[in-house]
């Protein structure tokens, strides 16, 4: 059997000579944006409008599993009761709890003062769905549903329930596209919550986070916890990053290495916070007292 | 000039569905198997319809995947112009071909634009799992002749008309 029916056999129009020619003017003008997009910034605007142009497509895609979930909305009337319940007697313990944390807020606040340090505990957030994982399997990006009309900035901090999740890299006015701290790309500046000693967790994948370039007499232990740190000004600190797994001594090397996994529910759950850090309110602060001069 | 404007509207109808299947979300052990659509479907259409020019549309295409995808600007066109020059060029050789054979001979196309992904995702430190990266040349070899019966099936019927 031909694929060819006889009709299609000659073209309509025959076609010039140029493909060879076409297809390596595209080819080198693709080479060229490569280079340049993995260089610098300078391509940001451009992306930021083709991606505001395709956000019916992203929802579009987005439909079928939403209409899974929305079919999941169809509990049965005992389900909820049980559920009305269970959220009760949690509240009633998270507000137990809650009085507690008052009277420890108010203590730390005094001994801050006594530090003459500024610092706070309650930062300011924003809820925002998850409305796309990336598909792209080595890649650890979410999309979510706020962009820059909901204030959303370029590095800001992602958490969920449980730690640190990740950081805004990409805003278009509705959407915005977010790393994970498991991607291979991103990296965090964590503490040691049990020694106070800073070092940087790089995502790994599959592997979760990876401590690499520790001093080989550094203290570190399996089952330390990581919290966020503030230095480099990205993400608020004393957040959870993770919890060690495993130390590990690099034959032949003079560091050695540590992998944690993420306290974050990666990959589980639909909603995340945005957390405004007061870094980016005091840059903000400043460009309002000097507007004339660019932001960094 | 009704069947050309059908023609391009089915053309663009179609990128978007296959754009859609790029998407579409699929469970973590599937996703890294996941078929290239977005290649397929031009490559159908390279083959098919001489009458259409695909070079450009490629180059496009590609643009708005790398900005789904969120990797290097170029990446994903590069790879789809490349895809539509090796079909156009052989197309001679391809029509002539059965299906099966067809189906064969399109895998070293795939192949092609497996690697470039790998090998820019490489230049540009993106690292990746080498061996789980040829799976899609082997699903994508797999989805075009279901792909190619489909596109036949869904364009003869406004055609009889």
């Amino acid at each position: 059997m031909n694929t060819l029916p006889e009709t299609h056999r000659r073209p309509l129009f025959p076609r010039g000579p140029g493909l060879g020619l076409r297809t390596f003017f595209l080819a080198a003008v693709s080479v060229a944006l490569i280079f340049n997009d993995s260089r610098g910034d300078g391509l940001q605007p451009v992306r930021t409008s083709l991606s505001f142009m395709l956000t019916p497509l992203v929802w579009l895609v987005s439909l079928p599993s939403g209409l899974m979930s929305a079919a999941e909305n169809l509990d049965s009337r005992e389900t909820l009761q049980r559920e009305n319940r269970e959220f009760r007697e949690k509240q009633l313990l998270l507000e137990a709890r809650l009085q507690k944390l008052e009277a420890l807020e108010a203590e730390n606040r005094r001994i801050r003062e006594l530090l003459a340090s500024a610092g706070r505990i309650e930062d300011e957030v924003l809820i925002a769905e998850i409305i796309g994982i990336s598909q792209d399997p080595y890649r650890n990006q979410i999309t979510l549903n706020k962009g820059t009309r909901h204030q959303v900035y370029r590095g800001q901090a992602l958490i969920d329930a449980h730690g640190v999740l990740g950081q805004v890299i990409d805003v278009s006015p509705l959407q915005s596209k977010a790393l994970l701290i498991t991607d291979p790309d991103h990296g965090i500046p964590v503490e040691v919550n049990r020694t106070g000693m800073q070092t940087i967790a790089i995502g790994s994948g599959e592997l979760g986070l990876r401590l690499p370039f520790l001093a080989s007499n550094a203290d570190i232990q399996v089952g330390d916890l990581l919290v966020s740190s503030a230095l480099g000004g990205r993400f608020p600190a004393g957040y959870p990053v993770g919890t060690v797994y495993e130390v590990k001594h690099v034959a032949g090397e003079h560091f050695m290495e540590a992998y944690a996994t993420p306290a974050a529910h990666l990959n589980q759950g639909r909603q995340a916070l945005l957390v405004w850090s007061e870094s980016y309110r005091m840059d903000n602060h400043e460009a309002e007292l000097h507007p004339d001069e660019p932001r960094p | 000039m009704t069947p050309t404007r059908n023609l391009i509207l089915g053309f663009l109808l179609s990128l978007l569905v296959a754009l859609a299947l790029q998407l579409i979300r699929l469970p973590d052990v599937l996703a890294a198997a996941r078929p290239a659509w977005v290649p397929l479907m031009f490559a159908y259409w390279a083959l098919r319809e001489p009458r259409l020019a695909t070079l450009f549309p490629a180059f496009v295409v590609g643009l708005l995947m790398d900005v789904l995808f969120g990797t290097a600007l170029g990446q994903h066109s590069l790879g789809l112009v490349f895809v539509v020059y090796i079909v156009e060029r052989l197309r001679g050789i391809f029509i002539l071909f059965p299906l099966w054979q067809a189906t064969f001979a399109l895998i070293p196309a795939w192949a092609l634009y497996s690697f470039l992904m790998f090998w820019v995702d490489g230049a540009t430190q993106h690292n990746a799992d080498p061996w789980l990266r040829w799976l899609p040349a082997l699903s994508t070899t797999l989805f075009w002749p279901l792909l190619f019966s489909v596109m036949e099936a869904l364009r003869q019927t406004p055609d009889d008309e």
